[in-house]
């Protein structure tokens, strides 16, 4: 915004000096043409006539050439000197060339300023309409529990329910809350990942420990949806990363893996991990849903939403696997999704810089 | 409807939400419509190739296919089943959308279950009238001027020969206007027996599909015959033609 401004106000002074300028030569330009040029021309013409009459006085045509030397005289009559019309010739020249120059100078520095400013306005209005269009998910994201919500409520209050069913419609709606819950708790962090206000830290990570900590949280859910969930992490790999942000970043992934795997009624989802160079690599293969190889990029963008479902009714926000390679992104690691097709699984590999070893 | 003739009515909910889609079924089954699910747009397109039913409440931001795309597609391939949108998207400009993809009502969620039902039931209760009223093979077939409508197959054939494929609510209107033959039918009564109450803004749109209906069979739309407007008021269809 500040930017724009700053480009305005420049070609705001750019536009006024040109109209300045164009002033200038237009009142230098009629001034040169009807006073300087027309009294140069009647002195001249006067230089003329007074040599005609020195030399009709019979004054010897030497003295008069030394007296007025741009006139020039021919068997005895002056008459005007080919170098006196040639020099208003170049007079003018130099004129149309000297405005022809500045005009083309101000021209390209307004063409400039012209093209940066669009260039501005064209960003804000890309960030706008981002904004908006951010909005506009958000708004979407939260109808559709809303409405489950609701739903489930007015069914409560019209209906004659049995235990059961009112029990059903009861988790139905805390997992309708803690779907907005965890809604909230993403989008806070996407907005404060996506304007870096985090501060993460960059310490030894043993990983083997990190990854069993999710995946125990996570054990009583795999076996509910008939998910074999296993790691297999080689104790002493330690990476160089955010304690905090490892976990967030292998508990999405668990959940989108689950949530894949749950898609298709059951498979597994395997940790596995290892050195390779100066990096640590996590690979977190799944066999469910998968994705089309050309989507690989398009998964970790914002709101983006390969699978019925969304990825189940626990995650869905669209919002994880942004805030995955976001986090990746500030703490010097990186991500990559790879499935060969829809139903052929999918695999995520995140790399970290390995922690140097005295720090361990 | 009543309660014997809703029994008989199924419908289809298509709906990504697994909890949305739970509570809409378990409500529809509790007010006696039988009920199948689909979680997708592609689900959907393949059960309503293969299976028939009365209603589908159609979800618009769906994964593969999303709900208009799937509209248009049914009304392309000549599946009328009426569709009632359900979608986050509630302002007017796709509420616009929705029924020009073909659908026959718009709900936005957050919705209220009775007003869910009411709505189901309006356009349940617009086709039973539809369906009942081109029942027997007199009332199916209508003939005017040299042109032939068939209400069952949404298809006519004009004066000159040409063939025309009807939407659903050209033959609605049609239906409504040829069970009046000769009186005057309000434009208001024309949007509340084909479209509902507050679907449409405005009673113009009842003018751009009568003027549909006179490009395909009258033989000068410029001076109709047989669909006439009474000033102020409304239409008043005749068979035989009149100035």
């Amino acid at each position: 915004m500040k930017r724009t401004r700053v480009f305005e106000i420049t070609a705001l002074l750019l536009v006024i000096v040109s109209v300045i300028q164009v002033g200038w030569w237009v009142y230098d330009q009629h001034d040169y043409s009807t006073q300087k040029l027309q009294d140069a021309r009647s002195s001249y013409a006067r230089e003329i006539a007074a040599a005609q009459a020195l030399l009709a006085a019979g004054t010897p045509a030497e003295h008069v050439h030394e007296l007025l030397p741009d006139v020039a005289i021919d068997d005895g009559r002056a008459r005007s000197s080919g170098a006196v019309d040639a020099a208003f010739v170049a007079e003018r020249h130099r004129r149309i060339n000297q405005y022809a120059w500045e005009s083309g100078f101000f021209l390209l520095a307004l063409a400039l300023c012209v093209g940066v400013i669009w260039r501005a306005l064209r960003a804000e209005t890309k960030v706008l309409q981002e904004q908006d269009s951010f909005l506009a998910l958000v708004s979407h994201q939260f109808k559709t529990p809303l409405a489950s919500l609701q739903l489930s409520l007015e069914t409560m209050a019209k209906r004659q329910l049995t235990p059961e069913q009112s029990r059903t419609l009861m988790e139905r709606m805390l997992a309708d809350l803690t779907r907005m819950e965890s809604m909230v708790s993403r989008i806070l962090d996407s907005v404060r990942l996506e304007r870096g206000r985090v501060d993460l830290k960059s310490e030894p990570v043993e990983l083997a420990a990190a990854v069993g900590r999710v995946v125990t949280q996570f054990e009583e859910r795999a076996r509910q949806e008939r998910i074999a969930l296993t790691a297999d992490v080689p104790r002493g790999l330690v990476v160089l990363a955010d304690p905090l942000a490892v976990d967030v970043v292998v508990r999405n992934l668990l959940e989108n893996a689950l949530a894949a795997v749950a898609a298709v009624s059951g498979g597994s989802v395997t940790f596995t991990a290892r050195a390779v160079n100066d990096e640590i690599e996590l690979s977190v293969r799944d066999s469910g849903v998968g994705f089309r190889t050309t989507d690989s990029a398009r998964l970790f963008k914002k709101f983006s939403r390969l699978h019925p479902g969304g990825g189940g009714s626990h995650n869905g926000t669209g919002l994880g696997l942004f805030i995955v390679r976001r986090l990746m992104q500030l703490t010097g690691g990186r991500v990559s999704a790879h499935s060969v097709g829809v139903g052929q699984g999918a695999l995520f590999v995140l790399s970290w810089p390995a922690a140097p070893r005295q720090s361990v | 409807m009543s309660t014997a003739q809703a029994s008989a009515a199924r419908t289809l909910v298509v709906e990504d939400d697994p909890h949305l889609a739970a509570g809409l079924a378990e409500n529809l089954r509790a007010e006696g419509y039988a009920v199948d699910t689909a979680p997708d747009g592609r689900l959907a397109l393949t059960w309503l190739r293969e299976n028939s039913c009365e209603l589908v409440v159609l979800d618009v931001m769906l994964p593969h296919i999303d709900g208009f795309t799937l509209c248009r597609t049914l009304r392309a391939e000549g599946n009328n089943t009426p569709v009632l949108f359900l979608t986050a998207r509630g302002d007017p400009q796709d509420r616009v959308l929705g029924l020009e993809a073909g659908g026959d009502d718009y709900l936005a969620k957050p919705f209220h279950l009775d007003e869910f039902l009411l709505r189901v039931r309006a356009i349940l209760r617009r086709w039973e009238w539809y369906r009942k009223a081109s029942a027997t093979p007199q009332s199916a077939v209508l003939r005017f001027g040299g042109n032939e409508v068939d209400f069952r197959a949404f298809r006519a054939r004009s004066w000159n020969g040409a063939a025309q494929d009807l939407t659903e609510k050209e033959a609605m209107i049609l239906k409504v206007l040829a069970e009046r033959p000769g009186e005057i039918v309000s434009r208001e009564d024309l949007l509340e027996r084909v479209w509902g109450y507050d679907v449409f803004p405005s009673t113009r749109t009842v003018d751009n599909f009568i003027l549909r209906l006179r490009k395909r069979f009258e033989r000068d739309p410029a001076n109709p015959r047989h669909f006439l407007t009474v000033w102020g008021v409304g239409y008043r269809f005749l068979i035989e033609g009149g100035a």
